[in-house]
């Protein structure tokens, strides 16, 4: 059978070179239209990789007074051809084997090279901030400036204090939504009551009604509570944010849990609540994780509400700090230390989304996955 | 031996029973939720109003009730008249279109139309090179924003323009063009929430669809035009309702990026509240005020939000009571 097909395929007739034209041109539209596509969204997404590139280069090489694109430059000749070659050699690579050596090659040479230019330029010492305390009066270059009018030398709290300080508002929030947020995501999602559309409605109408709007009123309600300059305060607040999408989307996760497995508590003797806690909400922990992490991330960055609510500098956040120790060295002092300090910020964020991308991905709003 | 009257009774204490372990199951579960919203988006509301009609300043102390705040605001009555209002209005309304037309939507869905276009898994690379600047905390977005853009030679554009253009002055975007620099920076950000909403509205419609139009000719242009595009007609409508939204009141990028500057070019609405509120005038209760006027088209959208979104159909019948 195959021998004659073979046969068959071999024996080129007019239609037959005929179709092997229309393929032919079908696949150069093909990859032309992938070309462009790939041309098209290379060149847009330059201007948001760049700058970020260019962060991670500073942090690791600036140096006082140093132009500060001598190794950005440089390191974006040596990626660019690396990942240029990646890409063809994954065409070209005819075995998994074969690719995974090639890439091996290009890579080991990319940083063989990267290593030799500019090994001598980088350095750990923009990260002094994180051993050193008192790292900002001690710059000299800042407590020269000091003589310019209009300029002091702030005594910065700790980075670890800050880190502390984003660490027990983001956690604490997000501990204190995923609870709220799957209790009530069941109730909607499984119980019947009286206003259970509207509620749900209700859920999602204030995600959209966006809260900064009620900065004012949150500021004096927080200053009536004796919540002002409490990290207490800016956790509720985070809460309040981030609650009501929290349950949508909990609601979501919840519905997707089989009724079968909770009517076999229910008849095994289980009360709701029992079921609840013992078969349902183990079922949810994609979900809930879901839920901390863009809770998670969203207390770790706020930067209004922590600005507006907290005057002390005890009670500094990651975004406060950041904010100004890039105050301090705008007028391009030292960009090494601010981006370290920038880097340092925004590293928990990338690396939680990276690591729970999966669950993300599961989350459904309205109806519309996203 | 149970009597009727008996047994009718201990009916009655069992169905009371049951209705008490409703409600305290509604309000185990049901209870913080509300409380936490009522105490964040209910009572902040009401407080909102009553500031707004109080003088409440910078001492923290109200000592009268009137409208003055309206009047000022609206220009009417013998309060002097707000002078600002009526250019920061038009600044608000060229920022809120400008980036929702540009950027949230347009740009939104031609990067979820290419990175569909894209094998998984480069156009998964693509998808979190947008996120990026929404994963990244404001703080440090914008102090990218502002080196990039600064007025220095060392600054991105200035050394591109120099290097690769062979331009003589240094520039300063931030003082030639402010208003496309927050558009820019806050489309930048705006994109990827169409782009990752209207991604899965792409990959939800049934691929047979493409298949029959391809049969009968349509290239890829018709495709998009004739069937991805009115597939996208719901979930486009949800994202110019909540962005318009979200734009009109967000402004912790302009905050940090322009400071409403230079000469209030890039002051906003919100923005200008904040300003008045939290400035050195410390004017509490006219900022109370001209947030009530942002409440209203709030309340508003969010209502339109509601009237086109079927709720019903997100509802699953309970099937444990029945009703």
């Amino acid at each position: 059978m195959t021998t004659r097909v073979a046969t068959v395929l071999s024996e080129p007739t007019a239609a037959q070179a005929h179709w092997d034209a229309l393929a032919r041109k079908a696949r150069i539209q093909r990859r032309t239209g992938l070309a462009l596509l790939y041309g098209f969204l290379i060149l847009v997404s330059l201007p948001v990789m760049v700058p970020y590139f260019w962060l991670g280069t500073l942090a690791f090489s600036a140096r006082l007074e140093d132009v500060n694109t001598d190794v950005l430059w440089p390191s974006i000749f040596i990626l660019v051809p690396a990942v240029m070659l990646t890409w063809v050699w994954s065409i070209f690579a005819r075995t998994r084997r074969q690719a995974f050596v090639g890439w091996g090659v290009i890579w080991f040479i990319a940083v063989a090279v990267f290593a030799v230019v500019l090994g001598p330029s980088l350095h750990l010492d923009n990260f002094r901030f994180m051993h050193n305390p008192n790292f900002n009066t001690e710059n000299d270059t800042i407590v020269a400036a000091e003589d310019n009018p209009g300029f002091s030398v702030t005594a910065f709290p700790w980075v670890w204090t800050a880190f502390a300080n984003s660490l027990i508002i983001a956690g604490g929030a997000t501990i204190i939504v995923v609870i709220i947020a799957s209790l009530a995501g069941y109730y909607i999602s499984r119980f019947q009551y009286r206003f259970r559309t509207s509620s749900l409605a209700a859920m999602l109408i204030l995600h959209a009604f966006p809260a900064t709007v009620l900065l004012i009123p949150i500021f004096i309600l927080m200053w009536q509570l004796g919540l002002l300059n409490s990290l207490l305060g800016i956790m509720l607040v985070i809460v309040g944010l981030e609650l009501p999408l929290a349950v949508f989307i909990m609601k979501g996760f919840f519905d997707a849990v089989p009724w079968e497995i909770e009517m076999s508590a229910l008849t095994d003797g289980a009360t709701r609540r029992q079921a609840f806690f013992k078969v349902v909400l183990p079922q949810t922990v994609s979900g809930m994780i879901a839920v901390s992490v863009f809770v998670f991330i969203r207390g770790w960055e706020e930067f209004v509400f922590v600005l507006v609510l907290s005057t002390k500098q005890a009670k500094w956040t990651m975004s406060l700090y950041t904010f100004f120790v890039t105050e301090e060295n705008n007028l391009g002092i030292d960009f090494g230390l601010v981006s370290a300090v920038a880097l340092f910020y925004i590293l928990p964020s990338f690396v939680l989304y990276a690591l729970a991308q999966k669950y993300l991905m599961q989350m459904t709003i309205s109806g519309v996955k996203g | 031996m149970a009597t009727l009257g008996e047994e009718s009774r201990a009916r009655e204490d069992a169905l009371r029973r049951m209705e008490r372990r409703r409600r305290f199951n509604m309000a185990f579960f049901l209870g913080p939720a509300f409380l936490v919203v009522g105490l964040f988006f209910v009572v902040p509301v009401v407080v909102d109003i009553v500031i707004s009609f109080s003088d409440l300043g910078r001492d923290l102390r109200i000592t009268e009730y009137s409208t003055d705040n309206y009047e000022r605001a609206l220009g009417v009555g013998d309060t002097r008249r707000d002078r600002q209002l009526p250019g920061v209005i038009v600044r608000t309304v060229i920022y809120v279109g400008g980036t929702l037309l540009i950027f949230n939507t347009t740009f939104g869905l031609i990067l979820a139309l290419t990175t569909t276009a894209l094998p998984t898994g480069s156009g998964g690379f693509f998808r979190a090179v947008w996120l990026l600047p929404r994963m990244s905390p404001s703080v440090v977005y914008a102090i990218l924003w502002i080196w990039t853009i600064h007025g220095g030679d060392t600054s991105l554009v200035n050394q591109i323009l120099t290097e690769v253009f062979g331009a003589s002055e240094a520039i300063d975007l931030r003082q030639l063009h402010p208003m496309w620099v927050i558009i820019i920076a806050n489309g930048f950000i705006g994109a990827s929430f169409a782009m990752i909403i209207l991604t899965s509205a792409v990959r939800s419609i049934p691929d047979h669809l493409f298949h029959a139009a391809r049969c009968d000719g349509a290239g890829p242009l018709s495709l998009i035009r004739h069937i991805t595009l009115p597939q996208l007609r719901w979930p486009l409508t949800y994202i110019v309702i909540w962005q318009t939204l979200s734009l009109m009141t967000s402004f912790e990028y302009i905050l940090l990026i322009t400071g409403g500057g230079p000469f209030r070019a890039t002051t906003v609405y919100a923005i200008f509240i904040f300003q008045r509120a939290f400035s050195a005038s410390g004017q509490y209760a006219y900022g109370a005020a001209l947030t009530f006027f942002l409440i209203v088209p709030g309340v508003a959208l969010a209502l339109i939000l509601w009237r086109l979104s079927n709720m019903r159909k997100l509802m699953q019948q309970p099937r444990i009571e029945v009703q």
